[in-house]
């Protein structure tokens, strides 16, 4: 029982380790010389090996220790490290991995034969080892289930010290008389419900992921790809802090590993072509993740050589019968989509990679069963952008609360750009001004004192405000700027066409998020 | 078949209680703009946003005076969740199913008119939102 605890300490120790390594080796591949680097890859294999060492797990700790004599000796300078020595390592890595997820055993025949393969090599001096220039093509798959996020220390204190202030609460019930029983009672149970409203909201926060990290779940499968295309690929994220349910996160890995696929495959072109063609010789993969209104919008785009028109052509002609006429009369965005059909496939051969003609049927599916669309933007050698909205199932968002009437209203924080007294100066500097009153059919009295909120423009708007000059809407009161569970607009709610969801505060109370487009929309 | 009976704007009101999901009381119903007249405002209720509908005016158009409970009635199908505030509610009555309207459920031969929650929403959703 005792070893049942310490050997799944152990997996979740080793795995951690493991991924940092791999994450250092793409670092290191970069820049060979970096002796630090290799300081730090030394030193997380030797944490691994003191763990497995501390279980006998011997055959693992063998292996560690032959993978962390190379590391120390590139960390000293004394022998020289080159790639098909950090091909290696990444190898070497994906074997302990699969080490550590048997407990210390190898029951795969194929891991058993790599384990040979690998252990040879590692007991050759590393000099020895000549660098190879020939990737090697290896299937890649999309990392695993995503079962564990990375949470805040500062969420669990405050979670540990609200479900104290609940259990104490109970000690906090006053003595009361018959008369005063109801009402008592009825005011402590209030307090009751709201702690626990606000402990509700917190755990919904513990569902949360940023998309930095999912980004980063794929930063070696791109390495590998890009190693088997002999291509030169980064990923750069974009708007990584916007935190996202880690349910539709886990559904969008597969998508996001055959958009990656067809990105390397397909679109960035090997390096020496891209610098004959005035590019970088290093390609680039963006994952762009924004917020609009309820929905979140995820682009995947490269900068690669754009979608294979002619092959386009060649299927509408040959699969679907269609004339150059009845091609030209098509728009770009109903053309491009042509490679959501099941049957399409660009590719000149089948590899084990891409090809196979079922990639982007397989992500237009996954999107559209997530409730979600997918659009396709591309152009010849400047490359390829899939924008994929999906419904925000859940999600904390920041926004200045107003009361309007008798109204609680909310607008995303990112949205505003100043708050100000309604006096007549202020009203003076607002070129465009929304009467929201007007707008939510409400009567035309106002407390008189209120504010003004000053909105910036959203990216999407027609109208051509200056910089200094925004959009400002009326409210009676503000209430504050803080954080919401945003979630999405129901049928009713939608038909209103000015919600863009639905925000639930920490202590359980609610309010209708006014979406910036729509306002802006309806004011022009 | 089992249904749950409550009265608004005059009439009897029964809903298969297979759909009934609960009954909350003393909840904070918070107001939305441009909804239709009957459309009361949401609630958050154990992690689900509901729609809660006045149904005397959804029956009536007009507010009800005979209201004496302060309770709603939740409920929940396929995809759906809304609220039903009822002027009083009567109970759960086995009643024959006997072409869904105008069935007798007590001795005076009071008739309930039987709704399915899908009938609720239909009709709401065609009700003029936004102006």
């Amino acid at each position: 029982m005792e070893l049942d605890k310490y050997q799944k300490i152990f997996i979740q120790e080793s795995s951690k380790y493991l991924d940092e390594l791999d994450t250092a080796l793409i670092r290191v591949e970069k820049d060979l010389q970096d002796q630090q680097l290799w300081g730090d890859i030394h030193g997380k294999i030797h944490s691994v090996k003191g763990m497995a060492r501390a279980l006998s797990m011997t055959d693992l700790a063998t292996f560690c220790h032959a993978m962390e004599s190379w590391c120390k000796s590139f960390q000293d300078g004394t022998k020289i490290p080159n790639e098909r020595i950090v091909q290696l390592l990444f190898d070497g890595t994906d074997l302990l991995k699969a080490f550590v997820a048997g407990k210390g055993e190898i029951s795969e025949p194929e891991d058993l034969e790599r384990l040979r393969s690998i252990s040879e090599d590692l007991a050759k001096d590393p000099e020895d080892l000549v660098d190879r220039a020939a990737p090697e093509i290896r299937p890649s798959t999309a990392p695993g289930k995503i079962d564990r996020i990375r949470v805040d220390y500062a969420l669990i204190e405050s979670l540990l010290a609200r479900s104290q202030e609940i259990m104490l609460l109970e000690k906090t019930l006053p003595p009361l008389t018959q008369d005063q029983i109801s009402a008592g009672l009825g005011n402590w149970i209030n307090h009751y419900i709201s702690m626990l409203k606000g402990l509700y909201f917190q755990l919904a926060q513990l569902r949360l992921m940023p998309v930095q990290d999912f980004g980063e779940l794929f930063v070696k499968t791109l390495r590998d790809l890009s190693k088997s295309y002999n291509r030169d690929v980064t990923l750069e994220i974009v708007g990584g802090g916007l935190e996202v349910d880690i349910g539709l996160m886990d559904r969008l890995r597969e998508p996001f590993m055959h958009l990656l696929r067809n990105a390397v495959a397909h679109g960035i072109e090997p390096p020496d072509e891209r610098e004959k063609s005035g590019k970088a010789r290093e390609g680039k993969i963006v994952l762009e993740a924004d917020r609009h209104g309820d929905q979140l919008v995820l682009t995947v785009s490269d900068d690669g050589r754009g979608l294979d028109r002619e092959a386009i052509s060649e299927y509408l002609k040959d699969k679907m019968g269609m004339s150059h006429e009845e091609m030209s009369a098509l728009s770009n965005e109903k053309l491009l989509s042509i490679i959501c059909r099941p049957d399409f496939s660009s590719a000149q051969k089948t590899t084990q990679l891409a090809g196979r003609g079922i990639g982007m049927n397989v992500i237009a599916q996954a999107i559209e069963y997530l409730g979600g669309n997918m659009k396709i933007q591309s152009e010849p050698s400047k490359g390829t952008r899939f924008i994929i909205s999906l419904p925000l199932s859940l999600s904390i968002i920041y926004a200045v609360l107003f009361r309007l009437g008798d109204y609680i209203l909310a607008i995303p924080t990112s949205h505003v750009r100043a708050i100000e007294n309604d006096d007549s100066k202020s009203s003076e500097k607002v070129e465009q001004f929304c009467d929201l009153r007007s707008l939510l059919r409400m009567d035309a009295e106002g407390s008189g004192n209120g504010h003004i909120i000053r909105l910036r423009q959203s990216a999407t708007s027609h109208m051509p405000l200056s910089e200094n000059e925004g959009l400002g809407i009326s409210a009676d009161a503000i209430i504050g700027n803080m954080p919401l569970m945003a979630m999405p607009l129901g049928e009713l709610l939608a038909k209103t066409g000015l919600f863009a969801g639905v925000g639930i505060m920490e202590n359980g109370d609610i309010s209708p998020i006014l979406d910036l487009e729509k306002i802006q929309a309806a004011v022009a | 078949m089992d249904i749950f009976i409550f009265e608004a704007a005059g009439h009897y009101i029964g809903i298969e209680a297979k759909y009934i999901y609960r009954i909350a009381d003393n909840v904070s119903i918070v107001p939305v703009p441009l909804m239709p007249s009957c459309y009361e405002g949401l609630i958050y209720y154990r992690g689900d946003l509901f729609d809660v509908i006045d149904m005397a005016r959804f029956m009536e158009k007009e507010a009800s005076t005979l209201r004496d409970d302060p309770y709603v009635i939740l409920l929940k199908w396929n995809a759906e969740k809304v609220g039903l505030i009822p002027d009083r509610i009567v109970g759960i009555k086995w009643v024959e199913d006997n072409g869904r309207t105008g069935a007798v459920f007590n001795k005076r031969g009071d008739t309930v008119k039987l709704m399915t929650p899908d009938e609720i929403w239909r009709k709401l959703a065609g009700l003029a939102h936004g102006t």
